[in-house]
């Protein structure tokens, strides 16, 4: 689903973010990038969504090479992806049923598919009671919930977190990583940045671990070092 | 589709409304911009009316009676045709009661009374003659030649008036051009600063339209569409501004006596209403453009 070949990315003229990455990330696996701050592995995953280019090496998203894609099929590329944050990045002016609903209007849904989609998914993160609401009004594990609710609703093929649970207690990140192993269990390949020692520790997945732009280990059912 | 234009009108009215100091300004801009183009090109009409008896480089008219016979204009054909030295034979026209009437109909636009005494029967008709010569005194005394001629009324020369009004038109006409121009792009500059600061109030928006996958076009269109917007915004008030400065230009110029010749100054209505039509065309690329290069410009968030 997602492969690297020998991936090199330099932010400036010398701050080498990535050096030499390669791995290969089956359909429907839950895949952990670990390791300190600054590493690369937020890198990494902008360069699987590119919103990076890479100066040396391939990206390949389901069968395609992405960094010889046209711009304009870029869209269509993140279209098959759902991106969640740290911050959630929701829109504070938008209720919980408008930032999910927000997704799928702005690539053009008919309305119709929006009003079914929407609850179904706010369903499945456990917000459907929740759905007039502002992001001001929730916290932040449920915050993180109608994120990880506006990602998954166009059932993408990928979904991409970085630290999702950087912000949330533990008990909090317990509950957002069952979600994100159940949207897994649909067949969705997820790649989680993290470095949350518990919660690798916890799920037992294929870790890679990051140190100083290069992978310094690639271990199916890892824990964290 | 349909959802996708009402999430655009929706989109543009929305950020034109949370805007509205700057959308005010940058209309504001655009319209007196505008104005003055459209000055400019009423400037200039009026400028041409008075000039056309004098256009196509005719130096020399001669005006020929209403009651002369088929044998004399015949004869003043003649004398010109005989000296191709001196007269460029080529470019000779006779204007016949009909043509000189109409072209008098645009001359005399602004002054009734002097239209009025003319009919397509007296008018006299006329040569209009381009001499090969540029040596003034030769000209002339070609002219007083002509005068004599049985059937010709009067001869007239272009240079003396001609020189004065066409040195001050081209003045103008180059002075309120590119007074027109600087402003121009300055109101593309405003509206380009418009849409970019409606764009950084939605940074947070436009980065997850990014992230779920619109496409640019969908994320630039309102934009695009506010920019359109307040330059047509401008461009119609520019038009209202325009119709009020040649109303009062209308009334100045014909309350001068009849017969001077500024009442020509007046510009039809039928041309008034194109000028405002290309206003709110150029207002509209204005807009576009600035709004465009904004878009464009700020869409790699």
């Amino acid at each position: 689903m997602i492969r690297l070949e020998n991936v090199t990315k330099i932010y400036g003229t010398e701050t080498v973010a990535v050096r030499d990455a390669s791995f290969d990330i089956p359909k429907s696996q839950f895949v952990f990038l670990v390791g300190p701050s600054g590493s690369g592995k937020s890198t990494l995953l902008r360069l699987i969504n590119r919103q990076e280019q890479p100066e040396r090496g391939d990206v390949w998203v389901a069968g395609r090479n992405i960094n010889e894609m046209p711009a304009s099929r870029v869209p269509h590329l993140r279209r098959s992806m759902g991106n969640v944050f740290q911050d959630y990045k929701l829109l504070l002016n938008k209720t919980v049923f408008e930032n999910v609903a927000f997704a799928l209007e702005v690539i053009g849904k008919p309305r119709h598919v929006i009003s079914r989609q929407v609850p179904i998914v706010l369903d499945l993160v456990g917000l459907a009671d929740k759905q007039d609401r502002f992001p001001n009004q929730l916290s932040g594990g449920e915050q993180q919930r109608v994120s990880i609710a506006r990602a998954f609703v166009n059932r993408p093929l990928i979904l991409l977190a970085d630290e999702p649970t950087g912000n949330l207690d533990p008990t909090t990140s317990e509950g957002i990583m069952g979600l994100l192993d159940e949207i897994n269990q649909t067949g969705t390949t997820v790649v989680m940045a993290t470095h949350d020692h518990r919660v690798v520790n916890a799920m037992r997945r294929r870790v890679i671990q990051l140190d100083r732009g290069v992978i310094v280990r690639d271990q199916e059912r890892g824990v964290y070092e | 589709m349909f959802s996708r234009i009402a999430y655009a009108l929706r989109e543009t009215w929305e950020s034109f409304r949370r805007n509205l100091t700057l959308t005010a300004a940058a209309v504001l801009t655009s319209a007196v911009s505008l104005l003055l183009v459209g000055s400019t090109f009423l400037i200039q009409r009026a400028f041409e009316n008075l000039l056309v008896q004098w256009r196509g480089d005719v130096e020399m008219i001669i005006f020929v009676r209403s009651d002369a016979s088929a044998e004399q204009i015949a004869l003043v054909d003649q004398v010109l045709r005989a000296s191709p030295t001196i007269i460029d034979v080529d470019k000779l026209r006779y204007l016949n009661k009909t043509e000189s009437y109409e072209e008098a109909k645009r001359i005399f636009a602004g002054d009734p009374v002097t239209l009025g005494l003319l009919t397509p029967e007296t008018i006299p008709t006329q040569f209009k003659v381009v001499p090969l010569s540029d040596d003034p005194t030769l000209v002339r005394s070609l002219s007083d030649q002509y005068r004599t001629l049985p059937g010709v009324e009067a001869v007239a020369l272009a240079e003396d008036e001609f020189e004065v009004i066409s040195t001050l038109s081209n003045f103008i006409r180059v002075v309120t051009l590119i007074t027109s121009l600087v402003l121009l792009l300055v109101a593309v500059g405003l509206i380009w600063n418009t849409i970019r600061t409606a764009m950084f109030a939605r940074r947070r928006e436009i980065e997850v339209m990014k992230l779920v996958g619109a496409t640019n076009w969908f994320i630039r269109i309102p934009f695009m569409l506010e920019g359109l917007l307040q330059g047509l915004i401008g461009g119609v008030v520019s038009c209202g501004g325009l119709w009020v400065l040649n109303s009062a230009w209308t009334s100045g110029v014909t309350s001068f006596k009849p017969g001077t010749g500024i009442s020509s100054l007046v510009v039809p209505d039928s041309y008034l209403t194109s000028v405002m039509f290309i206003l709110l065309a150029i207002g509209a690329v204005v807009g576009a453009v600035g709004s465009a290069i904004a878009a464009t410009r700020f869409l790699d968030v």
